[in-house]
């Protein structure tokens, strides 16, 4: 459901701005609106910060961006609950005493915490590069071997793809054209795909030869500055003994970087909090309007913390500030910010219904809905008690494990798709395909996916897709009664009525209903298509029929949910199958196993995507009102 | 199996293939516009999901004839 929201402005005694600002953003539940937009500017000036206010905005903000990168670097070291008391500590604060701790924190610990990070960066990079060198030198280590070491000689070593080991006797003849017979090239194939060749020339001849190359398109193997000139043999030496110290390098470095975060990263995070906060107010009074003595704030709020919000401001502002509503007109009710508030299992699914967009504010919400049918629609689709467990394991791990929000809502939703696919499972009979039939004579609760049900099955899919788009039109219908929208009222009914008599045509068709009915049913048809054209105008003739052909392909589009199924079956008889007709047991039972894992993967991202369409597609362009916006409330940044 | 019984297990074959071609060629086209807009505009994930998804219509019909026909073969046979 969409949360009751009210528009309020707050009025008072401009030396108590601060403390109005600094209880509105602890409570959080006020999004302010700038006083232009509200179009009170032409009789209410602007208020904008003071000189001395400027000034420290110009210093906090500099600030929250080093802190930030502090932050980044050193963890806080202490847990959640003792960070929320030493912000609530440091929140008392003035700005001034909060900007003057800030600077002594990031004096003292800027250039330590800065030369760290960049040490580790280095050893890092160093580790990478010399694991790249060392690959490619071992490569040419055997040919150099071969090669006797000559005072006044240069090496180079090239390294040549394979199916182009010819350019050497090219590079062997240039070299002869130009430096005469003084050199020496010896190549040797090194892996499948490699030739490595290594070429020994006199030293003055250094600059011709390395000309050559590049006319030739060739890169020599070049070693990093402090290696060059050394030996192959010493310089692999060297790189072994340089990668054995480089982890021991690293890990002091992230040790004197975790003696630092215990010392000040719980500092660093509150003061950045702090400050951001302070920042956030300062931008907030360029929001507010004013005069000489007083202040004016407009903004949203949800109806039901305005009670909060009056005794927070009289407790912290004082009897000098005041909150009233303002009327809010029917064009404003557009800009009116949208907040979702449904029961803790249905919300999970507010991510779902925002993915297309969050509903305008005083349409119907369709969380609940979706909560209900998008695991219903996921777990007809996958049906299986093997995957169905699987999934709930998976959900009930990441629910245990991970603190991200974003997963631990996709987990939620998972568990409520698995315990479908679970019920689905049993009603099918399905475990790992038909193989819970072979192992353990599992019987199906209502009906097989194969052979003579599947027309059952199709049926029951359209059945389902009828109801669901239905429903659909029934929202629909009862959303534009609700804001007395007569043209698409006219034409959701007219939906809605051809939709049924299609279904009874259909019925009389095949034998269902009698014959009797068809004139009846035909007349309804007529009914349904005569008030979906009304809001067409004189272009409803040719249209209304098509808008109906595609009512019915809403409907078919339902099948799919007994169509993948069918596949994800198949697919797991195919499995099962392989592992039949296996000539060796444990390759059947990789082989098996890595074909059902497949399925189960294709099968949760396909009953996902696909239950997601069918509500995005055929059930919310039924009645879905998008085009809200975020409430966005002015609250504390949070550490 | 006569000739007319494989001959409509052909048509159900090409019911269901052809539309998946077409649904296949349509997907690429907006899968890849739809790759570039997003990496513009994150935010419209979803609407791009919704247009990504669309042809998928065009199989499951397919798919509903294939599986008339091969119904029908069934009830002849």
């Amino acid at each position: 459901m969409l949360l009751p929201m009210m528009k309020i402005q707050i009025v008072g005694s401009k030396e108590k701005l601060d403390a109005t600002l600094r209880a509105m953003q602890r409570l959080g539940s006020v999004q302010i609106q700038d006083v232009a937009a509200h179009g009170q500017a032409q009789v209410l000036p602007k208020l904008s910060l003071d000189a001395n206010a400027l000034q420290r905005r110009d210093q906090i903000n500099p600030l929250v961006a080093r802190l930030g990168s502090f932050a980044a670097i050193l963890p806080p070291g202490i847990k959640a609950p003792e960070l929320s008391r030493a912000y609530e500590a440091v929140s008392l604060k003035s700005t001034e005493e909060l900007v003057a701790e800030a600077q002594r924190v990031v004096g003292e610990i800027g250039p330590k915490s800065q030369a760290l990070a960049l040490r580790g960066d280095e050893l890092q990079a160093e580790q990478a590069s010399l694991t790249r060198y060392q690959a490619t030198l071992r490569k040419v280590a055997p040919l150099a071997a071969e090669i006797p070491r000559l005072a006044g000689y240069e090496t180079a070593a090239l390294l040549i793809e394979r199916r182009s080991a010819a350019v050497l006797d090219l590079v062997r003849q240039k070299l002869s054209e130009i430096i005469g017979d003084n050199f020496e090239l010896s190549a040797r194939h090194v892996d499948e795909q490699t030739t490595a060749a290594i070429v020994v020339f006199p030293t003055e001849q250094s600059a011709r030869v390395n000309a050559l190359f590049g006319r030739e398109n060739i890169t020599p193997l070049r070693l990093p500055q402090e290696l060059a000139g050394a030996s192959l043999t010493d310089t692999l030496a060297t790189m072994a003994q340089r990668l054995a110290e480089i982890p021991r390098d690293i890990a002091r470095v992230e040790d004197e970087l975790r003696q630092l975060a215990a010392s000040w990263g719980s500092s660093v995070t509150v003061l950045r909090a702090a400050l951001s906060d302070r920042s956030a107010q300062m931008e907030i009074v360029g929001m507010a309007g004013g005069t000489r003595y007083t202040f004016v704030l407009v903004g949203w709020m949800p109806r039901r913390d305005l009670g909060d919000l009056k005794e927070a401001l009289q407790r912290q502002a004082g009897l000098e500030v005041l909150v009233g509503e303002i009327k809010v007109g029917r064009e404003e009710m557009k800009q009116v910010p949208v907040a979702l508030a449904n029961l803790p299992p249905v919300r999970p699914f507010e991510f779902l219904v925002a993915l297309v967009a969050l509903p305008r504010y005083g349409a119907l919400d369709p969380t609940p809905l979706m909560a209900l049918f998008m695991p219903l629609f996921f777990g007809l689709i996958l049906g299986d008690i093997a995957h169905g467990l699987l999934l709930l394991l998976c959900a009930v791990v990441v629910l245990r494990l991970c603190r991200n929000q974003t997963y631990r809502r996709l987990a939620q939703v998972m568990v409520l798709c698995g315990f479908w696919s679970l019920l689905f499972g049993f009603l099918f009979g399905e475990f790992l395909g038909a193989l819970g039939r072979q192992l353990f004579d599992l019987k199906p609760l209502w009906m097989e996916r194969s052979g003579a049900t599947i027309k059952s099955l199709f049926a029951f899919a359209l059945a389902l897709g009828a109801a669901h788009v239905l429903l659909g039109f029934a929202l629909g219908i009862w959303e534009a009664l609700r804001v007395k929208a007569r043209k698409v009222l006219s034409e959701r009914l007219g939906k809605f009525i051809a939709l049924i008599a299609v279904f009874w045509l259909v019925a009389v068709v095949a034998g269902t209903l009698p014959r009797d009915l068809t004139t009846p049913g035909i007349a309804t048809l007529i009914v349904g298509i005569a008030l979906l054209s009304i809001p067409m105008g004189w272009l409803g003739g040719i249209l209304g029929p098509i808008e109906t052909l595609g009512l019915i392909s809403n409907v078919l589009s339902y099948l799919r949910l007994a169509a993948i199924g069918l596949s994800s079956f198949y697919l797991a008889e195919v499995a099962n199958r392989l592992y039949g007709v296996a000539t060796n047991v444990a390759v059947g039972a990789i082989v098996a196993g890595l074909l059902h894992a497949l399925n189960l993967a294709i099968g949760i991202v396909s009953a996902t995507i696909q239950s997601l369409r069918l509500h995005y597609v055929e059930f919310f362009s039924k009645f879905y009102e998008s085009g809200g916006a975020p409430f966005r409330p002015f609250k504390q940044s949070g550490v | 199996m006569d000739i007319n019984t494989g001959l409509l297990a052909i048509g159900a074959g090409l019911a269901v293939g052809l539309a998946a071609l077409a649904t296949g060629w349509a997907q690429g086209r907006i899968g890849s516009a739809g790759a570039g807009a997003l990496t513009e505009k994150p935010e419209l994930f979803g609407s791009i999901l919704i247009m990504l998804a669309l042809p998928e219509t065009l199989v499951i019909l397919g798919f509903a004839v294939a599986a008339m026909i091969i119904l029908l073969l069934k009830a002849g046979g």
